[in-house]
């Protein structure tokens, strides 16, 4: 008998919470939605009170303008450069350095690695001003080159990578070995394939948050040429232009990517998110 | 013998020029710059010149209000973003881990879409929704007849509204990994528990919580660790201000090191928040190289 009432109250203090929920999950979404159907009114309607759900009248002029007003086309430029590079040199030297800590018995490895590691807590942001001198040393203020190796530095990409070789079987390399090929030939014919799907998830996870990335890039791209998407759409809101829908738009420039590529990759972004922190 | 000592040395040698390239960048633009740092916070550093000052730039730094301002409001922004972050993330996950697949990914994609479009998106959109002038959230207010309300350009309610734009934008991370982790926990549990007639409660408090502590171990210490490097919706939505109300320890280094050109004071801060994480991040990184 209680058990039947437990299972009452369990069920409806599990409908509450979902309603709850999901309704929460909507209004989450709405600052989006609003971005989005702001950046298609014109100036005047964007500010109308009451508001309009749904705007009266599309209007893209709002994003002809950020294309021809500001350097948006350039700037869009400059973050898919600056994230696929990153992104590449990332996978690149992250697997190498992965696969030898992985399979290699050298000396000192471990010593190594547990330094690697111990650096994924610390936010380059605090070291802000050194990295700045040092980047200004090696005359790439206001260069991709500067905008790009600090953030191949992180070794994610190593501790991410390293899961996935784990669970290659040392068999397949000792084989590879016998039969002659070079440890090279091992690592890129042989374990590079095996652990395509942790490179996926490396490259999407590493684009994404060099797209996002803010004050490393504000501080290094300086000129208004050299500025990545993210911070020069920023700029907009000091600028003077009072034509919110304009500034929206620009907003909706830098976000569609990323929600794009979410739709696309969605699983990707679990198994990448989770690794180290959840064992399952 | 001497084959033997040749294949290890070689062994050695392929490793180390495996872990070559990254060792480079990751000695150039990691390592070094922790070591510079700490030389930098003792100097004094005009635009030639560098001259060592011992801990002056420490001094002037606890001499400084505003750094006890950032320090306060940036514990603040910690304590309640962290609380508000593990609790909401664990009602979410706890609620729908057990759901049909598809409501499961449409409740982690909805509260994810917001991190992955940047705090720099939201941060506008919401700079856009409280504008006093004509944003949405204000229109609200002055409807609900509580007339003209400015939220951020007011000392007491800036840092609530902050925390809450940084929590929302944020949860969806803490959602991902606690469903994750959720969904591992083994199915036996549950069924021994559903036997002896615990109530939906009683199973979230007796077994998922317990379950999945050591990811709220790590969502704890990382959204520690971004909540101290938050920048972005402090630039963007109030430049630090009313009156410093909602200036944290980020935003001060960046001031001190890129507008008022006071490099040492900057890399004292910096020092100071590296010591921080590195406190903060040894118990994780126990579990993350142990376990495996």
């Amino acid at each position: 008998m209680s058990q039947i009432k437990n299972q009452k109250k369990m069920e409806k203090f599990d409908i509450v919470s979902n309603v709850i929920i999901t309704l929460f999950a909507l209004l989450n979404l709405f600052p989006l939605y609003w971005l989005v159907t702001s950046s298609l009114k014109n100036s005047s309607d964007v500010v109308k009170m009451p508001p309009d759900w749904w705007p009266k009248s599309f209007t893209f002029s709002n994003y002809v303008d950020i294309f021809q007003s500001q350097p948006a086309l350039r700037w869009t430029f400059n973050s898919i450069f600056v994230s696929g590079a990153t992104t590449v040199l990332v996978i690149v030297i992250g697997s190498m350095a992965a696969y030898a800590f992985s399979k290699i018995n050298f000396k000192f490895r471990n010593i190594i690695y547990v330094i690697f590691v111990s650096s994924l807590m610390i936010p380059k942001e605090i070291m802000i001003v050194p990295l700045f001198r040092i980047v200004q040393n090696f005359d790439m203020v206001n260069a991709y080159g500067g905008m790009i190796w600090p953030n191949v530095a992180g070794a994610f990409g190593v501790f991410l990578l390293k899961g996935f070789f784990d669970t290659t079987p040392n068999a397949l390399r000792e084989a590879a070995r016998i039969d002659g090929a070079s440890e090279w030939r091992t690592f890129t014919r042989i374990m590079l394939p095996i652990v395509k799907p942790g490179i996926g998830a490396l490259f999407i996870l590493n684009f994404v948050q060099v797209w996002n990335d803010y004050l490393w890039q504000l501080v290094v791209g300086q000129e208004k040429l050299m500025k990545t998407l993210m911070v020069g759409t920023a700029t907009l809101m000091q600028d003077l232009n009072p034509n919110f829908a304009y500034k929206m738009a620009g907003a909706t420039v830098a976000a569609i990517p990323m929600l794009i590529i979410f739709i696309l990759f969605q699983r990707y972004f679990t198994s990448g998110i989770t690794a180290g922190a959840v064992k399952e | 013998m001497k084959l033997r000592r040749n294949i290890y040395a070689k062994e050695n040698m392929t490793g180390y020029l495996f872990i070559l390239p990254q060792m480079l960048v990751f000695l150039m633009f990691l390592v070094y710059p922790i070591f510079e740092g700490i030389r930098l916070s003792m100097y004094r550093i005009n635009y030639q010149n560098e001259k060592f000052v011992g801990f002056e730039n420490y001094m002037i730094l606890f001499n400084d209000p505003v750094f006890f301002k950032a320090l306060i409001n940036t514990v603040v922004f910690v304590v309640f973003i962290v609380i508000l972050t593990v609790g909401f993330a664990l009602f979410v996950a706890s609620a729908v881990f057990d759901k049909n697949a598809r409501y499961v990914s449409f409740i982690r994609g909805s509260y994810y879409i917001p991190v992955m479009v940047s705090m720099v998106v939201m941060s506008m959109v919401w700079s856009f929704l409280l504008n006093p002038a004509n944003g949405l959230i204000s229109y609200f207010a002055r409807d609900m007849g509580l007339g003209a309300i400015n939220l951020l350009g007011n000392p007491k309610t800036v840092m609530p509204v902050i925390i809450f734009v940084t929590f929302a934008t944020n949860v969806g991370q803490a959602i991902i990994l606690y469903i994750a982790a959720m969904i591992g926990v083994p199915k036996d549990l549950f069924e021994a528990a559903e036997v002896d007639g615990a109530s939906r409660w009683q199973v979230i408090r007796k077994i998922l919580i317990p379950s999945v502590k050591p990811t709220t171990v790590y969502i704890t210490i990382i959204n520690i660790i971004a909540v101290l490097k938050i920048f972005v919706v402090i630039q963007l939505l109030t430049g630090g201000g009313p009156n410093n109300a909602s200036v944290t320890l980020m935003y001060y280094l960046y001031n001190n090191a890129f507008k008022y050109n006071q490099l040492g004071v900057a890399s004292a801060v910096g020092v100071i928040m590296f010591v921080i994480t590195l406190l903060l991040s040894v118990p994780q990184l126990k579990s993350m190289l142990q376990d495996k």
